[in-house]
């Protein structure tokens, strides 16, 4: 019998989120109240995605965290059917789409994300999604979107 | 005046192949080193290795002095540039920006990449990476969900159709079924394209480039020293390169690509020529959409035209811009770091005339060389001229 050599831990697909490892965790600590968050420069002004440190506008330091809306309109949709990456596979089929969030006054940003409770057929450009936390199981969480009307 | 000279190509097979990556670097070596008469290998003072993700796909950084240990070199001025799919066009840029600051007398590009060493998801996991791992990646999604949302738009802004991308695949595996170094030497009907099985809707898996291992070689000097090497080099005219972010987000507009056409008006100051000039064209292929737009970005068509313009087939043999007569990244295959070496290779053989007559584009003078990398943010571009002008 061969002894397998055990590799060093290697980073998954999601972020490091704990306090120790990054400065943007009142991102994640607001996700998980169910918040969609991102930074605004206090110097400029400029709403920043995704969330920063330093504005790449005016080089500002002074940050504050801001809400985005919890609600969206698909711009453009797909679905994965082959070739996922590792951790994904089981999941196949699944809905990416690019969903545009309003932030009025003529601004709006768009946010590449998975949305579940739709099958491609039943998907639309200028279908309305909801924001959905995941809860990962190791403290980490992420956002992705539902098509499933907030109960 | 030209910037530098490509003077000398050597390739491998690519393919899925039996053989490691340092055997592709040796075999591309080798193949390069046979067909100049008049070097001696010393001679070679700075080596660029185009490698987009060696790190991940072969568990291996440092690639730059093992590629040198592989060929048995010492250059003076050695490195690897890393751009993912631009990452052998942006060694090309690099060589010939050491040539033109004499830097260097001879300096050899080498591309690679070993993208099937480990299953299929751990390829496409490598690949996920080139997007923003934190934000992008971690949706589960990698190249072909961006681009089927790509083609989506431009079907609904522009009337584009699954038949006119399903045309571009169709050229392109006709021109590498003639490929001896090509992955796909097979040619598709329309029918056959658009039945494949389903990647990402609208996207069959005849709409996406291959997943390859392949190698690449070119040799570049300066335009005055060309011709001790061959008569008929592949001349430097011009670069263009522009990005927009990383992040998809952060890419204005997904049907139409800013920063391709930024790119492409520097590409073409520098040159000082105009998209009409160009004979032919080595386009970014990655998937069938992709071509589509850069015939559009990069002028050969108007805005929301490259649909008919394949159709037409004015980017055929004959038509206004033979594009992609190597077979592209759809019918040669895409092994990430040797695909922009691979496209240079292609320029100076039509230049060389040593392209089969059936994709020969006769009396060419002015070629394109085109890869982006990424969300379609980042483009790069390099002219070639049959003369030094």
């Amino acid at each position: 019998m061969t002894e397998m050599i055990p590799l060093p831990y290697i980073l998954d697909f999601l972020p490091q989120e704990d306090p120790k490892q990054t400065r943007i965790h009142p991102f994640f600590e607001n996700l998980k109240k169910g918040r969609l968050t991102t930074t605004r420069c206090a110097k400029c002004g400029e709403v920043l995605w995704q969330p920063r440190v330093v504005c790449p506008r005016c080089n500002g330091d002074s940050m504050e965290w801001v809400d985005l809306p919890r609600e969206g309109t698909v711009y453009a949709y797909t679905a994965m059917v082959l070739g996922a990456p590792l951790g994904f596979e089981k999941e196949l089929p699944f809905v990416i789409a690019i969903v545009e969030l309003d932030l009025g006054v003529g601004r709006s940003l768009r946010l590449f994300s998975r949305v579940d409770d739709a099958t491609y057929d039943e998907m639309a450009i200028g279908k309305r999604v909801h924001l959905k936390v995941v809860d990962c199981g190791d403290g980490r969480v992420f956002y992705r979107f539902t098509a499933k009307a907030p109960g | 005046m030209a910037i530098a000279a490509v003077v000398a190509g050597g390739l491998t097979r690519w393919g899925v192949r039996e053989a490691t990556w340092k055997e592709l670097v040796q075999e591309a070596g080798k193949a390069l080193f046979d067909s100049v008469d008049n070097l001696d290998r010393n001679e070679v003072d700075a080596l660029f290795v185009g490698a987009a993700d060696p790190e991940r796909f072969v568990f291996q950084a440092h690639t730059a002095p093992m590629v040198a240990e592989q060929l048995g070199i010492r250059p003076r001025t050695i490195m690897r540039t890393e751009m993912a799919c631009a990452s052998g066009q942006m060694a090309i840029k690099a060589a010939a920006m050491h040539i033109a600051a004499g830097m260097s007398e001879v300096a050899l590009v080498v591309g690679v990449e070993k993208m099937n060493a480990a299953p299929l998801a751990e390829s496409q996991t490598s690949m996920a990476c080139v997007l923003d791992r934190e934000w992008d990646g971690v949706q589960g999604g990698s190249a072909p969900p961006f681009f089927a949302m790509v083609a989506q738009r431009h079907m609904l802004e522009h009337g584009t159709t699954r038949e006119q991308m399903a045309m571009v695949s169709r050229k392109n595996h006709r021109f590498s079924a003639t490929n001896p170094y090509a992955h796909f030497q097979k040619e598709f009907t329309l029918e056959r394209i658009l039945s494949s099985p389903v990647v990402a809707p609208p996207l069959t898996l005849l709409d996406c480039s291959g997943i390859t291992d392949g190698a690449a070689a070119v040799l570049l000097t300066a335009p005055e020293r060309a011709r001790s090497f061959t008569d008929q080099p592949a001349h430097i005219l011009g670069f263009g390169q522009a990005v927009e972010g990383n992040n998809i987000t952060n890419l204005g507009d997904i049907a139409t690509w800013p920063p391709l056409e930024v790119a492409a008006r520097e590409a073409y100051s520098k040159a000082r020529i105009g998209p009409g000039d160009v004979d032919f064209a080595e386009v970014h292929d990655c998937f069938t959409i992709s071509e589509i737009i850069e015939y559009e970005a990069l002028g050969f068509c108007q805005k929301g035209q490259g649909g008919k313009f394949v159709e037409e087939g004015q980017s055929d043999i004959g038509g206004k811009v033979p594009v992609n007569t190597r077979g592209g990244l759809l019918g040669t295959g895409h092994p990430l770091g040797a695909t922009g070496v691979g496209q240079a290779i292609e320029v100076l053989w039509q230049f060389q005339s040593k392209v089969p007559r059936s994709r020969h584009v006769a009396g060419a003078e002015i070629a394109l060389a085109h890869n982006l990398s990424g969300a379609a943010n980042a483009h790069a571009i390099t002219v070639y001229g049959r003369v030094p002008r």
